[in-house]
């Protein structure tokens, strides 16, 4: 903006005010009505005896007590962690490692594709097809005996191993986008110094470690964020896999929370519960949010 | 590496990719009889079309998927106007406390959607907006408003605002500006915020089954957890089936608009 188009630049600001404002407040409200006040009225939920009959009572922080001393509630909050490791380890590492595979390579579109097809299969899809496949004398049962293995684990029953079946067939799905995302960080670094590394006899693990890595780093910082915070809340597959079964032995903090609320009609707990995994997901959040807001580059 | 390598490795993982993607084929397409869970690798006919069709009638998928279509194409497009507009008095009208507004939309979207469920669940039970289309669409419009709030800021920060003031000059007012100028250059990020949205809310389980429960109104993919739990033993070929007819209007989109996808995401994650 030049000072000799707009004459008096705070005029024309305040000439745009109201429009500002009615362009602005549709998004405002609906974010305001349906996102911020049921946040607000949960968190006061959180402090009271509900079970959606008669009025909350006020209880203090005695439902923040009772979590913390249930059993079942540490372990729901160590299944998630299982779930912020191993989503962190598989997809992410496989997806950084199908990115370089194809990076440059003749076909790495085409070799991309198997990677990319479960991507847009919804959690409880992903789950039919894996329940079907590790069920008892399942797929992988019967391949297994075929290699001579009988002597199977009952993949979806034992815990923890049915978190972690859960999670493979979670990176299955989530390789694809973390390959693409990748693949879009690599193809942005600037030719010039790749070639002078190449020219000084740089390749494979050392072209990766002084050149790739540092420069993939602000979008690793992103894809950890968004993978961390997408496993903590964590839902959909395990409730069409195991329902958080068998008893509890496979319940994450999200399925804790729909139990209690909703199973129970524990309002206060549920509440509560809700509360923590969102201080939980917010502190993981900064993680990305401090990336994405500062910013601008690649858009 | 060797390209010779590096292309082997990746057909051998990718050959391992696909095959839970064959067994899903080949088991949604067996006749309930010749189905049995021994012989999951070996196809042995193709029913597949008839399973479809029992499918659809065991759970009233035909109903839900057609409430599902008008959810995930009305509640974006509703979604990118809305964000589009919030960028638009962002950045080129220059809101004043512009970024603290642009943060108070895009926080909507960092908490987990446990903490809305039990509130929206009481308030959409209170006022008939339970198990109601309308109260679907009003809830998927209002999570998909701040990533698209968020796409569209930053795609307009891009644009000149000698663009906007050349339009001034011209004597459009701002809706004018805003419909005629800013939206159509910003068609392409509009398109790719869309088809983001959409597969997000066809593929939405927690709040259809928190917020409806009638065939009318369910959300297709709740239907299908619906179905894989009340049948999942006894006509696995038929869940298989609706599995597979649940997945694959958005892997189909998914695969056709791969670019766009791509663009989506690059202008979200940075």
């Amino acid at each position: 903006m030049t000072s000799d188009q707009t004459p008096n630049p705070r005029r024309a600001k305040d000439q745009y005010r109201w429009s500002a404002a009615g362009f602005i407040a549709p998004g405002v409200l609906l974010v305001a009505v349906l996102l911020y006040l049921p946040l607000l009225w949960t968190t006061f939920l959180s402090l009271t005896e509900y079970n959606g009959l008669g009025d909350p009572e006020w209880v203090g922080f005695a439902n923040y007590v009772e979590m913390l001393d249930d059993p079942e509630f540490i372990g729901s909050v160590l299944n998630t962690l299982l779930w912020v490791a191993g989503t962190l380890l598989v997809p992410v590492g496989i997806g950084l490692g199908v990115a370089l595979l194809t990076w440059n390579l003749k076909g790495g579109t085409w070799l991309r594709l198997p990677f990319l097809i479960p991507y847009a299969l919804s959690g409880i899809g992903v789950g039919v097809i894996w329940s079907f496949i590790l069920s008892g004398d399942g797929a992988l049962d019967q391949a297994l005996a075929a290699f001579g293995i009988a002597d199977t684990p009952r993949w979806l029953v034992d815990a923890p191993l049915n978190t972690v079946v859960m999670i493979l067939a979670t990176a299955w799905q989530g390789v694809g986008v973390n390959a693409l995302l990748f693949t879009i960080g690599l193809q942005s670094i600037p030719k010039e110094p790749l070639e002078a590394a190449r020219v000084d006899g740089a390749n494979g693990l050392r072209l990766f470690t002084s050149i790739l890595w540092p420069m993939l780093r602000p979008l690793t910082a992103v894809v950890v964020g968004l993978s961390i915070v997408a496993s903590l809340k964590t839902f959909d597959i395990v409730q069409g896999m195991t329902k958080g079964g068998p008893g509890r032995a496979s319940e994450t903090l999200a399925l804790t929370m729909y139990k209690e609320t909703f199973v129970n009609s524990e309002y206060g707990l549920g509440s509560a519960i809700a509360v923590f995994l969102t201080v939980v997901t917010l502190a993981a959040s900064i993680l990305y949010l401090r990336q994405q807001l500062s910013s601008k580059h690649g858009v | 590496m060797s390209r010779i390598i590096r292309t082997t490795v990746l057909a051998v993982l990718g050959a391992l990719w696909l095959l839970p993607v064959y067994l899903l084929l080949v088991n949604a397409a067996k006749s309930p009889e010749s189905f049995t869970t021994k012989e999951s690798w070996i196809p042995t006919d193709f029913s597949l079309l008839d399973n479809i069709a029992e499918a659809v009638r065991l759970s009233g998928l035909a109903e839900s998927a057609a409430s599902t279509l008008l959810y995930a194409v009305v509640a974006p497009a509703i979604a990118v106007v809305v964000g589009a507009a919030a960028g638009f008095a962002i950045v080129a009208l220059r809101l004043r406390h512009g970024f603290a507004w642009f943060v108070v939309i895009f926080g909507g979207t960092v908490f987990p959607l446990q903490m809305i469920l039990l509130p929206l669940f009481d308030a959409y039970s209170r006022v008939g907006l339970f198990d109601s289309r309308p109260g679907m669409i009003v809830v998927y419009t209002a999570i998909s408003i701040p990533f698209s709030a968020f796409v569209m800021r930053n795609f307009f920060t891009g644009i000149a605002h000698n663009v906007f003031e050349a339009a001034v000059l011209d004597g459009a007012s701002t809706w004018r500006i805003f419909a005629r100028v800013y939206l159509p250059m910003a068609s392409s990020a509009l398109v790719a915020v869309f088809i983001l949205q959409a597969t997000f809310i066809w593929n939405d389980f927690l709040l259809g089954l928190v917020l409806s429960q009638s065939d009318t109104v369910r959300p297709i993919v709740t239907s299908l957890a619906g179905m894989q739990s009340t049948y999942g033993g006894a006509q696995m070929s038929t869940v298989l089936a609706g599995g597979l007819l649940v997945s694959l209007p958005t892997v189909v989109l998914f695969l056709f608009t791969q670019k766009f996808f791509a663009r989506g995401l690059a202008l979200g994650q940075y």
